[in-house]
């Protein structure tokens, strides 16, 4: 499988390191309840498609990225860096 | 204060491990190694937005902006060498003076002193491609990656940063560089890759 850093070009999967999904939020530490710190922690869905996961490039640009991937292919519909995300959720 | 005379002296990435001479298949030289030493290396991280005032500096320093892309833009005795978003490598072809020009630097982004701790060396000859091909996994081929590119990967699982410099007379030239720690493992996959071609070692001129 390849990977196409947004920063590097297209790389092997091997430069990569696959950290999970790309979503979870996590909730306010102090606020949250317990059912909601299990959830954020524990609980994953496993969707048989499109799934959003982070990759970090630490065999290249050192970046992490939002990778979505169909878990049926591997195909890659999108690769982002997770900044960019951060940034506009900032916004 | 006085100075205090010691045994210590400056040694070579390369001491130890590399060494001129040639090794592998006899007959027409494949590749040359031309091993890579004195020089002054730094890295610059600019804080997110800073690159910009970081570029105007080292431009008005040094002539030359930093690279936006994966590239290597030399000026004179420098070379600016991407390495990353808001990264880049800081070379001069000599250590002398190379830390003032880090003082100042110093006042656009984090700058770290990195001439003892890379080794590097440039690959020339005819068979270079087919050489970087055992261990590179990247498209080297001209039509993919051209004069004066740079990529951050792996060989055999080591770290390194290679980039394309302009053609010399036997095809492409490539400079290659690796964490001081990790030279020898890397020249123990070199010297094992590049026998088949028969590969000469030089020192720098």
């Amino acid at each position: 499988m390849r990977i196409t850093c947004p920063h590097c070009g297209a790389r092997d999967a091997q430069e990569f390191t696959y950290l999970g999904a790309a979503d979870p939020q996590r909730p306010d530490g102090m606020a949250a309840t317990e059912a909601a710190m299990t959830e954020y922690v524990y609980l994953r869905d496993n969707p048989a498609g499109s799934h959003r996961e982070l990759w970090y490039h630490g065999a290249g640009c050192h970046v992490w990225l939002v990778v979505t991937r169909d878990t049926h292919t591997h195909a890659i519909a999108s690769v982002e860096a997770a900044r960019a995300r951060k940034a506009g959720a900032a916004a | 204060m006085a100075e205090i005379a010691t045994s210590w002296r400056p040694r070579s990435a390369w001491a130890g491990i590399a060494q001129p001479g040639s090794f592998g298949a006899k007959g027409k030289t494949g590749v040359v190694a031309t091993l890579l030493d004195g020089f002054g290396l730094a890295t610059l991280i600019a804080e997110p937005g800073a690159a910009t005032s970081l570029s105007r500096a080292v431009e008005g320093r040094l002539g030359i902006a930093l690279p936006e892309m994966p590239r290597i833009v030399s000026g004179g005795a420098h070379d600016a060498i991407w390495a990353g978003p808001d990264q880049w490598l800081l070379r001069a072809a000599l250590r002398d003076g190379f830390q003032p020009l880090l003082d100042e630097l110093a006042a656009h982004a984090a700058v770290s002193d990195q001439s003892d701790a890379r080794a590097a060396f440039r690959l020339q000859g005819p068979r270079t491609r087919d050489l970087l091909a055992k261990g590179v996994m990247l498209d080297l081929h001209p039509s993919a990656f051209g004069v004066g590119e740079t990529a951050v990967t792996s060989v055999a699982y080591l770290g390194v940063q290679l980039w394309r410099l302009a053609d010399g007379p036997d095809g492409p030239v490539f400079e290659i560089m690796v964490a001081r720690s990790m030279a020898g493992s890397f020249w123990s996959w070199f010297t094992a890759a590049a026998a088949e071609f028969g590969c000469r070692v030089a020192d720098q001129d």
